[in-house]
């Protein structure tokens, strides 16, 4: 378990630094097994701070998100930094956003958690529906949570809440902090992804089929894009008019493009932290897609995404011996 | 207009537009920011003939293929059988508009929005005060009190750009100043060899000219916030909210109130605006 | 108008007969959820799910419509797109996505007249099905409205367990229902009174409670108010609320064509993506989403109010359950009614 103590005293102790403008963390949500996002400006801010495994949000999303509007006569740009609570995979997004030169590591502010996997919401939701009352969750040592639902006391065993793309977690402990919350967790075996069947096993007419159903329901929200903490391109090729790479009308082509386009876009990039696929609303399983491009650029170039902010991004790199079948 | 197969119904499709000739093209400003005016006539003789509008309205034009662009009308409405638009290079329609050859065709739905209240201003000293591109609406005003010039007070002008090679309607100004019914203020931003008028920002310029506010009614277009400064000039010369006009501009798909863009607050500005009265303006709670 | 009942398992011959002369939507299963889609039969329905992911809006209001044809080019040429006059059916709204079209009306039907809109909605028939166990975040009771009620459709239908009580509702529903007697008779006392009991089960289902009262006067002097930069700073500017809700109407229009054919086509826009209202110049009026949230609050809770004397929510909850940051309208406008001006 998270020391929430340590949490908040630390989270407190940044915030009231001259050169920090807010810590962003989490809090309880508004309903049932919501979480929502926190933003503390002040010391007492951070009082409503919490950790627990229901924590998913990425947050690392938020610094990109800063808008630098025009300023007006006399105004000075705001160069505070930011303070974030990450995970392992949050923070692997952070090293991959810096080492894109996305963010300098002065602007930020890292506390950093050790993970030991986030509940997926749709789960939950659907295993206990209609919670409107505020659920406290509770991860033991042997492998179950513990939820008190109305005055009765639940234990179910981790694995079936657990989010699927935590369940192949390699880097539970963040690859980078300022200030680190709680022991680094060892990392034994890790079974492989198990959604790849779907991109390498099954038959070509039943892979392009399962697909077809899912792209069939995309209504272009663009949800996975703005949450996803590496798409953050200042013009996404999906708005760009001039040419226009993707049509606005939404059908089964152009979502499909949209789709895969994405997922091409994030080829040795990809942190998975599994945020585009819980932020869709109509299920579509996108960390299949992502996985099996980590996958391939794994075993084509033994490269992962986001471990040290001075190594070198995969397309930022070539080597003579790196394979060249793929190119015509 | 499309009829249901009992022919018993037909409905007007307000997204498709009539189809117009590109008659003739003028080159107002050259360069990055280069602008073009286009004199449009209609293809259906039934349309030449009934289209009118009042100054202050805009149009929809298209390049088929590329989209279409809100323009103001910025010739007069006693210019029958046709209109004209001043078009700024900026994306992908615009651009496509600026490789257009007279003869060529375009699509135009309109006019749409309200109107400047040219009847009811007859009788009073107008003042305009256009920056840049931003003439274009006001030139229409211009253009209907030239041709009913008997019907007004003084005319004063006042309009700027940034230089004097982004003076819009160079020409039309140039004759302009030789009449002396018409008192014309030209300015431009910077220091330039051989500019002889003013140099400056337009509500620089305004308080230079000093225009009265006596029995008059000011109209400014330009960009945000060239009209914010005009207009607290205006209210410094004594112009009460009442004789101030501004014409607006926002992002626009339907023209027709309907796409939900154009929000000012309540108000959308394809239908209850573009034009405003700086009392409705200041009584406005919105994003401008 | 008139109320009948219908034994449970005469339905599908009902509907299957009804799909013969109709196109027929209906919530359809999808992966784990469902969504409305054409049937060609009862079998195909979901009753599973309360609501259907995306609402009923996109039957009428679709979100990508052909708004006429074009031969591309500086020599171009337009060519009306047709409408189709085929009879539609609506086969069950719950009261939520039922009162989308009274909220869109007044916009699709305004002075200038939406043809596609205009059409589909003089073509359709609306039938309801009353909620028995509503969501988490279901609020149609904060708006005066009912799970159960006829309020918004043509025929409404109450599942009285083992037959289904049929209230025809308007005189399009009864012309309609007219052409399918041999399946109906009529609804007795008692079956209006389990009705009565199946409504009063629903809205105690209902937990949450949206405190209206005020809220669009008062919102004018809150213009300027914090509560829009803390809900926007969690804000992801992603299309999902504007997309899943009953009542967002915004567009855009663009051109798609090949060398020698074009469309111009309508797809469903989202205020809260800043190109929405990114001038070509580079001004825009709407540059952080503080704006941007505080505009679409106000657009249902203000601007609504002000122009259509109507508030332009319908409860159904779902940008709530669908928003990944957790920015709760139920919340904001609570504390909207609490906060000081």
């Amino acid at each position: 378990m998270v020391d929430k103590e340590l949490l908040v005293k630390t989270a407190k102790k940044i915030v009231s630094r001259e050169d920090v403008k807010y810590v962003v963390g989490y809090k309880q949500g508004t309903y049932g097994f919501v979480i929502s996002p926190s933003f503390a400006y002040t010391p007492e801010d951070v009082d409503n701070f919490i950790y627990n495994p229901l924590c998913k949000k990425n947050l690392t999303v938020y610094p990109i998100l800063e808008e630098k509007l025009p300023l007006r006569r006399e105004e000075e740009e705001d160069k505070r930094k930011i303070g974030i609570v990450v995970k392992g995979c949050d923070s692997r997004a952070l090293v991959q956003i810096i080492q894109e030169k996305g963010l300098t590591r002065e602007d930020l502010v890292i506390i950093g958690i050790p993970c030991k996997g986030v509940i997926d919401l749709k789960k939950i939701e659907k295993r206990f529906p209609n919670q409107t009352e505020a659920v406290n969750v509770v991860e033991t040592d042997n492998a179950e949570y513990i939820l008190n639902i109305s005055g009765a006391v639940q234990h179910i065993p981790k694995e079936e809440l657990l989010s699927e793309v935590c369940k192949s977690c390699e880097y539970p402990n963040p690859t980078i902090y300022d200030f680190l919350i709680g022991e680094k967790i060892e990392v034994g075996e890790v079974p492989e992804y198990s959604g790849l069947k779907n991109l390498d096993e099954t038959p070509l007419e039943d892979r392009w089929a399962y697909w077809e159903k899912h792209f069939q329901n995309c209504i272009r929200c663009y949800a996975c894009r703005e949450a996803c903490p590496l798409c953050y391109c200042k013009t996404c090729m999906a708005d760009m008019l001039e040419p226009q790479w993707i049509r606005r009308s939404v059908n089964l082509s152009e979502n499909t493009a949209w789709n895969i386009m994405r997922a091409f876009h994030l080829a040795g990039r990809c942190i998975s932290c599994g945020e585009c696929e819980s932020v869709c609303p109509v299920n579509i399983p996108l960390m299949e897609l992502n996985k099996k491009l980590e996958k391939d650029v794994k075993e084509m170039f033994k490269y992962n995404a986001g471990l040290d902010t001075k190594e070198k991004t995969l397309f930022g790199t070539f080597n003579t011996e790196e394979p060249e079948e793929f190119i015509m | 207009m499309t009829k249901n197969s009992e022919g018993t119904f037909e409905i007007q499709n307000p997204y498709q537009p009539l189809l117009a000739k590109v008659v003739k093209i003028t080159n107002e400003v050259d360069g990055a920011r280069a602008i073009k005016t286009y004199k449009l006539v209609f293809q259906d003789e039934e349309t030449k003939i009934n289209f009118s509008f009042i100054p202050g309205q805009f149009v929809m034009v298209s390049v088929f293929g590329k989209g279409e662009s809100t323009f103001a009308i910025s010739s007069s409405s006693t210019q029958k059988d046709y209109i004209e638009i001043s078009v700024m290079k900026h994306g992908k329609n615009t651009a496509a508009l600026h490789e257009l050859e007279e003869g060529d065709i375009v699509g135009v739905r309109g006019p749409y929005g309200n109107t400047f209240d040219v009847k009811g201003w007859e009788g009073k000293n107008i003042i305009l005060i256009g920056g840049g591109i931003g003439q274009a609406p006001l030139r229409s005003v211009l253009n209907y009190i030239l041709d009913n010039r008997d019907k007004y007070g003084t005319l004063d002008v006042i309009y700027g750009a940034r230089t004097s090679s982004d003076i819009c309607y160079k020409e039309e100004f140039a004759e302009l100043e030789k009449r002396d019914d018409v008192n014309v203020h030209l300015s431009i931003d910077v220091e330039e060899e051989g500019w002889n008028n003013y140099v400056g920002f337009v509500p620089n310029n305004l308080m230079e000219v000093k225009p009265s506010s006596e029995n008059a009614i000011a109209i400014t277009c330009g960009p945000p916030i060239m009209i914010e400064y005009v207009i607290q000039n205006l209210l410094k010369l004594g112009f009460t909210e009442k004789q101030i006009y501004t014409t607006l501009e926002m992002r626009m798909k339907c023209g027709i109130g309907i796409c939900g863009r154009c929000n000012i607050g309540n108000l959308y500005v394809c239908k209850d605006g573009p034009v405003f009265s700086y009392e409705q303006l200041k009584g406005l709670q919105g994003d401008m | 108008m008139e109320n009948l009942v219908i034994q449970t398992e005469k339905l599908s011959e009902w509907v299957n007969e009804v799909i013969k002369k109709n196109k027929v939507f209906a919530p359809v299963k999808e992966t784990d959820f469902s969504n409305f889609k054409i049937i060609d039969d009862y079998s195909e329905i979901d009753f599973t799910y309360l609501l259907p992911r995306v609402p009923a809006k996109k039957i009428l209001f679709k979100q990508t419509e052909t708004l006429f044809l074009f031969t591309p080019g500086s020599k171009g040429s337009v060519q009306t797109k047709e409408i189709s006059d085929e009879k539609l059916v609506v086969f069950s709204l719950r009261t939520c996505d039922a009162k989308t079209f009274s909220i869109l009306d007044p916009v699709f039907l305004g002075d200038y007249a939406d043809p596609f809109y205009k059409s589909r909605r003089e073509r359709s028939i609306l039938i309801g099905l009353s909620c028995n166990k509503p969501n988490v975040n279901c609020f149609c009771t904060s708006f005066g409205d009912s799970p159960a009620s006829s309020d918004y459709v043509d025929i409404l239908l109450t599942d009285l367990d083992g037959k289904h009580l049929v209230e025809v509702v308007t005189e399009r529903g009864k012309k309609f229902i007219d052409n399918y007697k041999k399946f109906f008779t009529s609804a007795s006392k008692e079956d209006l009174d389990s009705k009565k009991k199946v409504e009063e089960q629903a809205i105690k289902g209902i937990t949450r409670t949206m405190k209206l009262e005020g809220i669009p006067e008062k919102l004018d002097k809150m213009f300027e108010h914090p509560i829009w930069y803390e809900n926007a700073m969690k804000c992801i500017g992603c299309g999902t609320c504007t997309f899943v809700c009953p009542t967002c109407h915004c567009f855009d229009m663009q051109d798609e064509s090949t060398l020698r054919e074009g469309a111009r086509v309508r797809v469903w826009d989202y205020c809260m993506n800043p190109e929405y209202t990114h001038h070509a110049s580079g001004h825009n009026p709407r540059p952080a989403r503080m704006n941007r949230v505080r505009n679409r609050i106000f657009h249902k809770f203000n601007y609504y109010p002000i122009n259509d004397n109507i508030v332009g929510c319908t409860g159904c909850g779902r940008c709530i359950d669908y928003c990944s940051v957790n920015i709760d309208v139920i919340d904001i406008i609570n504390k909207i009614g609490e906060a000081e001006s």
